[in-house]
């Protein structure tokens, strides 16, 4: 019972984090902002799923939050290299 | 209850950042709120107790389409042209078909009701034969692979037909390898930046070996062959942002993913054709062993390979194919 008390008030909590992270996403204003409010977003949804699991008694469906927790980062590399050819691509143009 | 607030909350979010997609011009902005959407969607999916579907919006939405959105726009203009004309004759005709699916939910059997039409169908009957026919307790994969066997080659189908239409579109005017993940020989990939090179390195091996359970373990619990072979083609991308795509290709050259592609669609036909020569019915799996119900298994971990093979195949040729456009 004091289990269950805790997991709900942990998964509002984290709900309200979710929501301040999407403000963050939508408002910006940089795209910074933006790539953390996503990588933010992705961290509390790995969060939210293993809290929710064990709220809701199925421990197993603990792997989709693992699958979130590995592949996230692959998310954000990409933005990594995209920025970085980007820039790339601006000062060879420059050059030029 | 609580799952009724959980599912407000999120359903509220995923509306607002639907909005946000279409509103911002800036497309990169874009990608990163379609990172958000897609996360919120396994998140909803999730709550609706539908883990298989969890799972795969997940494997797809958080990692690869984000690569493959980012591979796209490295080839294109970062913002968004306004084009003035016909917006009204899109709005009427949005605002229409809305207004018609709305009134289509009026029709529509309360969320979750044991008495709905689809829950008194065939889906009984599913959850009680599949115990005995297949002895195994995930009966999404049992419906998925058996039962449904026809309804899942067709989708294999598909995203062969997908990933052959990608290749033909993206290869017109090919042989110039300056995408975004190609850029310049002498940096290519981040394997310039110590940190992410460290931790990715330990990574991968992590992510096929994860790919591989969901892939195994998918009769026991969520999971499956679209699943894994969406995670063990993330690892893949994984190695190929770290090391240049280069590298990615030399360790799997185009050649094998296209017969990864083909091959698992092939295997999956296979197994099909396997139990016609065996005297049974086009993918009756009962008959591939004396004993029906192993047979059952057996034709199942077949199948469930074929499309795991295709998936990832089709999903690394797909990513290659950006990779190797130029950009104008």
């Amino acid at each position: 019972m004091l289990d269950n008390a805790i997991y709900l008030v942990v998964s509002i909590a984290i709900l309200v984090t979710m929501g301040l992270a999407m403000a963050r996403a939508i408002l910006g204003p940089t795209v910074y902002d933006r790539v953390l409010a996503a990588n933010v977003f992705g961290t509390k949804t790995v969060l939210l799923l293993s809290v929710i699991a064990f709220l809701y008694g199925r421990p197993d469906f603990l792997d989709l939050a693992l699958t979130y927790a590995l592949i996230n980062f692959v998310g954000i590399l990409a933005v990594l290299q995209f920025f970085q050819s980007r820039s790339r691509t601006e000062a060879k143009e420059a050059k030029d | 209850m609580i799952e009724v607030v959980f599912g407000v909350f999120l359903l509220t979010l995923l509306v607002i950042t639907a909005v946000a997609v279409v509103r911002t011009e800036n497309l990169f902005v874009a990608v990163m709120l379609m990172s958000i959407f897609s996360l919120l969607m396994a998140a909803n999916f999730f709550i609706l107790d539908a883990a298989d579907v969890a799972l795969t919006e997940a494997a797809i939405g958080a990692g690869i389409t984000t690569v493959i959105f980012l591979g796209a726009l490295a080839l294109t203009a970062q913002r968004e042209k306004r084009s003035p004309n016909g917006r009204f004759a899109t709005l009427g005709v949005i605002s229409v078909l809305a207004a018609l699916m709305i009134w289509a939910t009026f029709d529509k059997p309360r969320l979750g009701d044991p008495d709905a039409p689809v829950h008194q169908h065939v889906a009984p009957w599913y959850l009680e034969q599949t115990p005995e026919l297949m002895g195994i307790p995930n009966v999404v994969t049992a419906v998925l692979g058996s039962f449904r066997g026809y309804d899942t080659l067709g989708e294999v189908f598909v995203v062969f037909a997908a990933c052959i239409g990608v290749l033909f579109v993206l290869s017109a005017g090919q042989g110039l390898d300056r995408g975004l993940f190609a850029p310049d020989p002498e940096s290519e990939g981040l394997r310039h930046h110590l940190i992410p090179k460290v931790v990715g390195r330990l990574l991968v091996p992590f992510i096929v070996l994860f790919g591989l359970y969901v892939q195994f373990h998918g009769e026991y619990g969520p999971g499956g062959g679209f699943q894994a072979g969406a995670i063990i083609a993330t690892g893949v991308i994984l190695y190929a942002l770290l090391e240049g795509e280069a590298s990615a290709l030399n360790a799997l050259p185009r050649s094998v993913l296209l017969g990864m592609v083909v091959g698992g669609a092939l295997l999956y036909t296979g197994v099909g054709v396997a139990g016609m020569l065996l005297g049974g019915n086009f993918l009756d799996y009962s008959v591939l062993m004396s004993d029906p119900v192993i047979g059952q298994q057996v034709g199942i971990v077949l199948i469930e390979a074929g499309v795991g093979i295709t998936v990832c195949g089709s999903l690394l040729s797909i990513f290659h194919a950006f990779a190797a456009r130029e950009a104008r």
